[in-house]
């Protein structure tokens, strides 16, 4: 079957577009019409993106296109789309996302004086992320995935008034910019490297899947760990991971829909999508690898100790990013990606519902949270859903992409595995205290909370639905496995349907769960059972390590103090040389000035000093 | 029916058809003025886009070229050469367009529209003021399009005077010392410049013209005659020394062309500017008004990086590929320290005057790879730094009409009671940190991917001026705009009609150059080919 919406899916982006555009132009005066705007411009590219992904999972071909945006010499630097299966999926995962995050909004910001500048920064986001998901070549990706960090960071900042979503927004963005560097080295090296200085992901591909040796493996590791920096940027790995938590300071929805499901998955997809790099360094997969782990153990461990609900989830955020990584490092492309995919819909789901939660008591402090299991029932049976996904439990979505990685880790990297294990073990035991203290036993809260209009719980529907059903994409036993096959035709698929495994993970999350209750429930094991033993872990978990610290001890303040003392070079030694040389000229000058100063006498002294001076030289040379 | 004509001296002279009206204007009717002075400013634009419209890149506008004789001055008869019958010096009235000058061109009609709009916050003296104006005009069109020596250096000169007056009587409260550290350091720069352009006249400027009876030599700083004596082994200047029998005092030898190139290269540096010659710029940008400013850092700066491309690249290849280190290393040096200081300004100005020492880093790093990418770099940046520098201090203009400080820890949370102008201000931020879609990436992103073919370590350490430039652009809008708003602010009144229009016409030409930079690269493709070319010809590639 030939591709027919295929061809079409530079559309997709193209809506969301002029959707900014109309809003931006005309949207301030008309609140009611911006909101319709964006929604039709995102359900449309939804639709489109459905279409584009049905002819993918059948015989579709996968299609792209490009054209020349510079030519300069011989050189031409392309702008290209390209529809793969790995590209119709992430469209899907996106554009719902985003039309559920808009239709969320509508209760959420109902508020808002600003609200159509929201609903356009929503749309030009959603336009980026789309276009970062359909690039055909890297510099294209480049292009989006700036695009969409500046998306971030005016929606980090949307509530611009607050000194803490300014710190924030400025932090996104410039944090990021630090992995972005090395994204934009990773490019400079490979257009330098590459035959023809293609820099297309089908070129990249041919290049550095059979090895072949053209580019040498040094040079590859480079490229690859480069690549893996903006990686980590994106993606909050550690150590970038700091601007992640903060950017919680943006509407909730927005976390929902680029902190969590579209965005920081970028760093995922990009490693996905120059795989080939990387399967031909051993050395880069093993950074990835490790540096993935570290991240899920490191954030699952800050996640417990947080009393905000929405940093909570973004500490988890980073943690679970940090599962993909691994996943990618230990080459399965598909845990990866199918963990990417789960964890979309189950963290948008926590978000959101979090969003609710904090529309109906306003405060994101769980510790005044507490009993709103019986006023908000569809936001609690949502929400837990999220949460037993996220903590690993079978049937739902995440224990399954869970279990794809663990078998993998097993398999690979025994210790590896047991990190793995160890942060799912936190992840259930910071989901369970989180949700008891919100949902279950007193309530502490002086608002009265009541449940979120239908804009906002139909959302909350969907995502449950999902977060549900999305794991059985891939089951781990032969056959039944239809994501990796589809996502590598061609290759061979392993399954390792091991139970073992399967039992494993489920006990541990089970074990979290358990403990939570315990503590948070039933209080059989006192809240501060750790706290009074050793108070220093608990600050070091609450300060998150220290790390915001340490970034400001060793960047911030040296970096200021380089410019403070430059400044006094410029002030006083580069200029100061120039004002002397001007005084010096005027020196000069006044010192001439005196010499002609009009008055006869000084004439008249001076010529007879100089007439003295004559006689004695010519005098003297005769009686030498 | 303009093809005929001679354009390129009516795009430069146009102006002037603006300064006989004024001088026939009352000097109280500020009104009439301020439009007479904006309708002026459209001629030039409204030629530049004729040019640009049938100017063919592959022919490299050779067909728009003027040239006639000035001044002809008769020189040393008395040591004529065997068959010489005349030596003569001669100063040439020649104008022509190429890749290199056309974008230029065009930045500068633009730029000067935007600036005469943004005048209407001038108060004072408004019929001087327009006049100086366009003289100014006047003087930038020339630079970029005179093709002889001395004219170059007459309009040059005339660029210098009347900004000196434009600073020293319109400024701000230290306008005069402004002015003149201006004047005295430009005009140094200018000396050397002269310096530079005498003994280039002397050596290579020759040219033997034979007639029927007679045979005259004529030194000129006719630019094609230059370009051709130095490039071409074969030309009269390089095989005269030998025919004369070695009696030629002004023989072209290495040395004269390394003397003339170092030269070049510090009066150009001058007014790039290249650390450490950069302070004169700092006291400019804090006390000219900001339509000056506009064209001093939108314009004036680049014919710096210009007459470093025009002089010292195209004319001594040789010399400046052997010093693309040095002018890496000040590259990075402008970068990073001008992006360190930007970072701990207080007056917002100061900021912008530290962030065009640091793209004008960049500049220089597209010419140090000396590769067609990187070249194209430079000259993109320069547009692009041009267009987003003057749409910065557009709005300095406006916002300190209504704040009367531009003094950053005075500000705060403008987006409030101005969205507009602080929306313009985050996108002009966004484009001048680099942001994919708008122009200021493209001109980055090309010189840096040019000189990573040859250096590939200060590449990576000028990328750490991407960071850098990020962290700073950020601090200042943020600080302005975002945040909590003085209580003062609130009756302060978005962007008038006359203000909006050139931001958004601005922002627009920057938004056509990222998201479609061909318009510009193919413009200067033929130019850059010309070049490498000869230099791979000559030096190998």
């Amino acid at each position: 079957m030939d591709s027919i919406y295929s061809q079409y899916a530079w559309l997709i982006p193209l809506f969301p577009l002029v959707a900014f555009l109309i809003i931006t132009a005309f949207g301030r005066s008309l609140r009611a019409t911006s909101i319709m705007v964006a929604l039709t411009g995102s359900l449309i590219a939804l639709m489109l993106s459905i279409l584009v992904l049905f002819e993918q999972m059948g015989s579709g071909e996968e299609f792209s296109e490009r054209f020349t945006w510079m030519t300069i010499g011989n050189v031409q630097l392309s702008m290209g789309i390209e529809v793969t299966h790995l590209t119709s999926l992430m469209l899907v995962v996106v554009t719902l996302v985003s039309f559920l995050v808009n239709l969320y909004s509508m209760g959420y910001m109902k508020d808002d004086e600003r609200i159509s500048v929201f609903y356009g920064y929503i749309a030009l986001f959603t336009f980026s992320m789309l276009g970062l998901v359909l690039s055909e070549n890297l510099l294209t990706m480049y292009v989006f995935w700036e695009l969409v960090g500046v998306c971030s960071f005016l929606l980090v900042g949307f509530w611009y008034t607050k000194p803490e979503a300014r710190a924030a927004a400025k932090k996104a963005f410039i944090v990021t910019r630090i992995g972005d560097v090395g994204l934009l080295i990773a490019i400079l090296l490979l257009f330098w490297y590459m035959p023809d200085h293609a820099l297309d992901f089908a070129s990249i591909k041919n290049v550095f899947d059979g090895q072949t040796g053209t580019i040498a493996e040094g040079i590859t590791t480079l490229i690859a760990i480069l690549i893996f920096v903006g990686a980590v940027g994106k993606s909050g790995q550690f150590p970038l991971h700091v601007w992640l938590p903060d950017a919680m300071e943006g509407p909730t929805p927005i976390s929902a829909l680029i902190h969590a499901a579209t965005m920081v998955a970028a760093g995922v997809f990009l490693v996905a999508r120059t795989y080939d790099i990387f399967e031909a360094s051993q050395a880069a997969m093993n950074t990835v690898a490790y540096v993935g782990a570290f991240t899920a153990i490191f954030a699952a461990t800050i996640g417990i100790a947080q009393n905000d609900i929405k940093r909570i989830l973004a500490y988890s955020t980073v943690s679970q990013l940090g599962y993909m990584m691994m996943a990618l490092g230990l080459g399965s492309l598909t845990g990866g990606i199918f963990h990417l995919f789960t964890h979309a819909f189950f963290k948008a789901l926590l978000f959101l519902g979090a969003g609710s939660i904090i529309h109906a008591v306003h405060t994101q402090n769980i510790q005044e949270m507490g009993g709103l299991g019986s006023k908000m029932k569809i936001t609690a049976w949502t929400f837990g859903i999220g949460a037993l996904a996220l903590s690993g439990i079978p049937p739902f979505s995440g224990f399954w992409s869970k279990d794809a990685i663990l078998s993998t880790a097993l398999d690979h990297n025994p210790l590896l595995f047991v990190v793995g294990l160890v942060a799912a073990f936190f992840t259930a035991l910071y989901m369970a205290r989180l949700f008891f203290l919100v949902f279950t036993g007193e309530s502490r809260s002086k608002a009265h909370a009541h449940e979120s209009p239908a804009v906002m719980t139909v959302p909350l529907i969907v995502l449950a639905v999902l977060a549900v059903l999305a794991g059985f994409v891939e089951l781990p036993w032969s056959g039944l496995g239809f994501l990796g096959g589809w996502l590598l035709p061609g290759e061979e698929v392993v399954h390792h349907g091991s139970e073992l495994v399967m039992v494993i993970s489920t006990a541990v999350g089970a074990l979290g769960i358990y403990l939570g209750w315990l503590i948070y429930v039933k209080g059989t094991i006192s809240r501060d059972v750790v706290s009074s033993r050793v108070p220093g872990l608990v600050k070091l978990l609450e300060r998150k390590y220290y790390m915001d610290e340490l970034y400001h001890a060793v960047i911030v303040v040296p970096l200021r103090g380089i410019g403070q003392a430059l400044q006094a070079v410029d002030d006083y030694i580069i200029d100061g040389v120039v004002r002397l040389t001007g005084a010096a000229a005027v020196w000069t000058g006044r010192a001439g000035i005196r010499m002609q100063n009009g008055q006869v006498q000084t004439y008249g002294l001076i010529t007879a000093i100089g007439l003295i001076v004559l006689i004695v030289v010519i005098v003297g040379r005769r009686f030498w | 029916m303009l093809a005929d004509l001679p354009v390129l001296s009516l795009i430069t002279f146009s102006p002037l058809l603006g300064i006989l009206v004024l001088l026939f204007l009352p000097k109280q009717r500020s009104r009439l003025l301020k439009v007479t002075a904006i309708a002026a400013t459209l001629l030039p634009l409204i030629l530049t886009f004729w040019l640009y419209a049938n100017y063919h890149p592959e022919v490299g506008g050779a067909e728009f070229k003027e040239l006639s004789t000035w001044v002809e001055v008769p020189v040393n008869k008395e040591t004529l050469a065997p068959g010489v019958t005349s030596y003569m010096l001669e100063f040439q009235y020649h104008m022509g367009v190429d890749g290199l000058s056309l974008p230029l061109v065009l930045l500068t009609a633009l730029v000067s529209l935007m600036a005469a709009l943004a005048s209407v916050h001038i108060k004072k003296r408004w019929k001087s003021f327009y006049i100086w104006f366009l003289l100014l005009e006047v003087g930038m069109l020339g630079v970029f399009l005179a093709r002889d020596l001395m004219l170059f250096f007459v309009f040059f000169e005339l660029t210098l005077i009347a900004t000196f007056f434009l600073i020293g009587i319109w400024g701000y409260f230290n306008r005069e010392k402004a002015a003149n550290k201006f004047l005295i350091y430009n005009g140094l720069g200018s000396a050397l410049m002269l310096m530079a352009f005498v003994m280039l006249i002397a050596t290579a400027g020759l040219t033997y013209v034979q007639t029927d009876n007679t045979a005259s030599l004529i030194y000129s700083g006719n630019y094609e005659n230059l370009l051709s004596n130095l490039t071409n082994p074969e030309a009269l200047v390089n095989v005269l020394p030998e025919m004369l029998g070695g009696n030629n005092p002004f023989y072209l030898t290495d040395g004269v062309k390394w003397a003339v190139f170092i030269l070049l290269l510090i009066a150009f540096g001058i007014k790039l500017p290249i650390f450490p010659f950069h302070t004169w710029m700092l006291k400019v940008h804090t006390e000219a008004p900001p339509a000056i400013v506009m064209i001093h850092s939108g314009v004036l700066l680049k014919m710096g990086a210009y007459g470093l491309l025009r002089f010292g690249i195209f004319l001594f290849p040789e010399q400046a590929r052997e010093w693309a280190v040095v002018l890496a290393v000040l590259g990075v040096i402008n970068i990073i320290y001008g992006a360190l200081l930007a970072m701990v300004q207080k007056e917002f100005k100061l900021v912008l005057a530290y962030s065009s020492i640091s793209h004008m880093g960049i500049v220089l790093l597209g010419i140090a790879s000396f590769n067609e990418i990187g070249l194209q770099g430079a000259v993109f940046q320069l547009v692009s730094h041009g267009l987003i520098s003057a749409l910065l201090f557009l709005i300095v203009g406006s916002l300190y009409e209504r704040t009367g400080t531009t003094e950053i820890p005075e500000l705060g949370g403008l987006a409030r009671s101005m969205p507009f102008m602080s929306g313009i201000l985050l996108v002009a931020g966004m484009a001048s940190l680099g942001l994919p879609g708008l122009s200021g990436f493209i001109g980055e992103f090309l010189s840096l991917l040019g000189l990573f073919d040859t250096m590939k370590w200060l590449t990576v350490i000028a990328t750490i001026g991407v960071i850098l430039t990020a962290v700073y652009v950020l601090r200042a809008v943020l600080a302005i705009t975002y945040g909590a708003m003085p209580e003062r602010f609130i009756t302060f009144k978005d962007a008038r009609l006359i203000e909006a229009v050139p931001m958004i016409a601005l922002l627009a030409f920057i938004v056509l150059l990222g998201v479609y930079p061909s318009v510009l690269t193919d413009t200067l493709q033929h130019s850059f080919d010309v070049l490498i070319n000869q230099l791979n010809a000559r030096v190998g590639g």
